[in-house]
């Protein structure tokens, strides 16, 4: 039998049985489909927990008041006065920092006109920006005159700006917080979420403003880059503030240090265990789509072991029976495999694009080695019990083939 | 010079089928000789085994013991490829199950042999699986799907299959099994024109009326041959027989 036959026969089978064809290449399809959306959310959501921090570089260190595993770094405790101005004087002193920030919180309603937004306000210093990152969008940012003049100036965020402004220009406009008028000077580009709070919902004035309002003397957090390793950074703040605190037990600390590595690990182990979650799900469905390969080429081996027989019969060779069955089986797992992989990466991507309705910094992934190791099992499951059956009905004498029931 | 040695010839031929450890034996020591261009039936009731003999002639099953010569050459010493083309080329069958090939054209299933047929061209498939539908009277149906066929176009289509490749034996296990008078009628007629114009058929069947279409009829009973017999008044089918649709 010429090849180009073998193959014209190959496809003749596949057209001419076609729900059969079809339920093979659903079970691969399936299969090769939901593992790679799962896998491809999966690859998303892990993208998301590392935005997180990415945003700040891996040289990002901050100290907040109080200890214990419940004071994260996301929430800035209210009323814990150990970090003094003075603190913050001294440690610029380190070596192992620079760029130091400090920031007090401020009640975070905001009011422009009639309308009111709810956002989170921070007095802060010029080097702040520089070490989140921050970028103008339209203004400038709050300087080094505005904090020695203690004005009443305010950077917003994009959010902020959208919420209280509409479509009006927020600069030069006065919008109330605290009870105190402030001059909008500036809003700057979108940043997205960090450690999931929305940092566009910021609001900043100078440190000294705020102080001044206040009447704090102690900062709420401190910011600063690092600039040896951050492990060594953290050891060298600490024992420098517990002597400063006459602390002698790391128990009673009345401080907390982090870095973005620190977080940065924490979220890896969080993003692992969901990988983990996702791949074991997506192993199962994998495990289904094979089933329902397997049956169904299964329950096809009577009337292909017939097939078989009269093809003996009528003088075809074992190996015409085997090429035969081997490209069918090529055929069918080769489309379903790529209809899947469509799929899954169409249902993936849709879902991004429905999630960026929340979460916009949510972006679409696949990931590469789930779609081969997805292909492959397929194309394994379908190969196997396409060509098994075959290779069992081709060794039988052509009588035993047409009798077989 | 020596005689041609017949098509087909057997020697002490046994076969007995195995379930497991449990021998059911079919044939016992068959002797006989089969030469070209003879019509032979092959009789006898349920379980006699003349289709377990007709397919071990046919090369569609293995035998126990014996000896079994075809155009005197020993066929426990041939291989699979060799057992393979001489199904390609030499015999072809027609079933009583007919066994076409489901959701596939007239053509396609008449077609199919030349597929495997070594030195058939392939521009020459279609026009010979054409006229081999031409001579069972299908012409008007070669584009039907096997499954939109009656019982008796099946057989027809069957039988165009079976000498699609012009082979030397065309062997017809109960091809009137499964249809009415009619049909049969007209699927015998098929088989004497074959043979009028010089193959060899052999015919199974457990019908006296059916098996005197034939030239020569041997009767098995119990997987032994009872008779072989040439001396009966040979049935032809009359034009009367077969009124075309």
């Amino acid at each position: 039998m010429r090849i180009t036959d073998t193959f014209a026969s190959a496809f003749r089978a596949v057209n001419s049985n076609k729900s059969r064809s079809l339920l093979t290449m659903l079970g691969i399809i399936i299969g090769v489909g939901s593992v790679v959306l799962m896998t491809g959310i999966g690859k998303s959501m892990e993208g998301l927990i590392l935005s997180q921090i990415s945003i700040l570089g891996p040289r990002a260190m901050v100290i907040f008041p109080g200890s214990g595993p419940e004071s994260g770094p996301s929430g800035v405790q209210a009323g814990f006065d150990s970090l003094t101005f003075d603190d913050f004087e001294a440690l610029h002193r380190l070596r192992t920092i620079d760029t130091l920030a400090g920031s007090i919180q401020l009640p975070g309603r905001v009011s422009f006109g009639r309308e009111e937004f709810e956002g989170a306000a921070f007095g802060t210093m010029p080097e702040y920006f520089h070490i989140q990152n921050v970028n103008i969008d339209r203004g400038r940012f709050i300087d080094q005159s505005d904090q020695e003049a203690g004005r009443f100036v305010a950077l917003i965020g994009p959010d902020v700006a959208r919420e209280l402004f509409l479509d009006q220009d927020p600069l030069g406009q006065r919008i109330h917080l605290a009870d105190r008028a402030f001059t909008v000077i500036g809003v700057f580009e979108p940043v997205g979420t960090v450690f999931f709070s929305n940092f566009d919902e910021n609001i900043f004035v100078p440190l000294s403003t705020a102080r001044s309002i206040t009447g704090k003397n102690y900062l709420d957090i401190i910011n600063m880059n690092s600039v040896v390793d951050p492990a060594l950074a953290i050891a060298d703040i600490e024992s420098f503030l517990r002597q400063r605190h006459a602390i002698t037990d790391p128990e009673n600390d009345d401080f907390t240090v982090r870095s973005s590595g620190q977080a940065e690990e924490i979220l890896g182990t969080v993003s692992l265990s969901l990988t983990l979650f996702i791949t074991t799900i997506a192993s199962i469905s994998l495990v289904v789509g094979g089933i329902g390969i397997m049956n169904i080429m299964l329950v096809a081996v009577t009337e292909r072991t017939r097939e078989i027989g009269l093809r003996k019969a009528i003088g075809a060779r074992r190996r015409d029976i085997l090429i035969q069955f081997l490209i069918e089986a090529v055929v069918l797992t080769l489309i379903g495999g790529l209809i899947g992989l469509a799929l899954g990466i169409g249902l993936a991507f849709i879902t991004a694009m429905i999630v960026q309705q929340f979460l916009d910094t949510y972006q679409f992934g696949v990931s590469a080695l789930a779609i081969v190791v997805a292909l492959l099992m397929a194309a394994g499951t379908g190969l196997l019990f396409g060509i098994y059956p075959a290779k069992r009905a081709a060794a039988l004498s052509p009588m035993e083939a047409l009798r077989y029931e | 010079m020596t005689k041609n040695p017949p098509l087909m010839e057997t020697q002490a031929l046994c076969k007995s089928y195995w379930n497991e450890d449990l021998e059911t034996p079919v044939l016992f020591d068959i002797n006989l000789k089969i030469e070209k261009g003879e019509f032979v039936s092959i009789m006898g009731p349920s379980g006699s085994g003349k289709s377990t003999l007709m397919h071990i002639l046919g090369f569609l099953d293995d035998f126990s013991s014996g000896t079994y010569l075809f155009q005197g050459k020993p066929v426990l010493k041939m291989d699979d490829d060799t057992l393979a083309r001489i199904r390609a080329t030499r015999v072809s069958f027609v079933f009583q199950a007919f066994n076409l090939l489901p959701r596939t054209t007239v053509l396609q299933n008449v077609m199919l042999p030349l597929l495997y047929h070594p030195t058939i061209a392939t521009s020459e498939r279609e026009q010979r699986a054409l006229q081999a539908v031409e001579t069972v009277g299908l012409t008007d149906r070669k584009d039907y799907l096997s499954n939109q066929l009656s019982g008796g176009q099946k057989q027809r289509v069957a039988i165009a299959r079976a000498l699609v490749t012009e082979p030397e034996v065309i062997f017809a296990d109960e091809p009137t099994g499964n249809l009415d008078s009619k049909s049969g009628a007209q699927v015998m007629k098929a088989l004497q024109d074959l043979h009028e114009s010089g193959h060899t058929i052999i015919l199974v069947t457990h019908e006296q009326a059916t098996a005197e279409h034939a030239e020569r009829i041997i009767r098995l009973r119990d997987g032994r041959i009872q008779s072989d017999d040439k001396d009966f008044k040979r049935r032809n089918v009359k034009a009367s027989d077969i009124l075309h649709i």
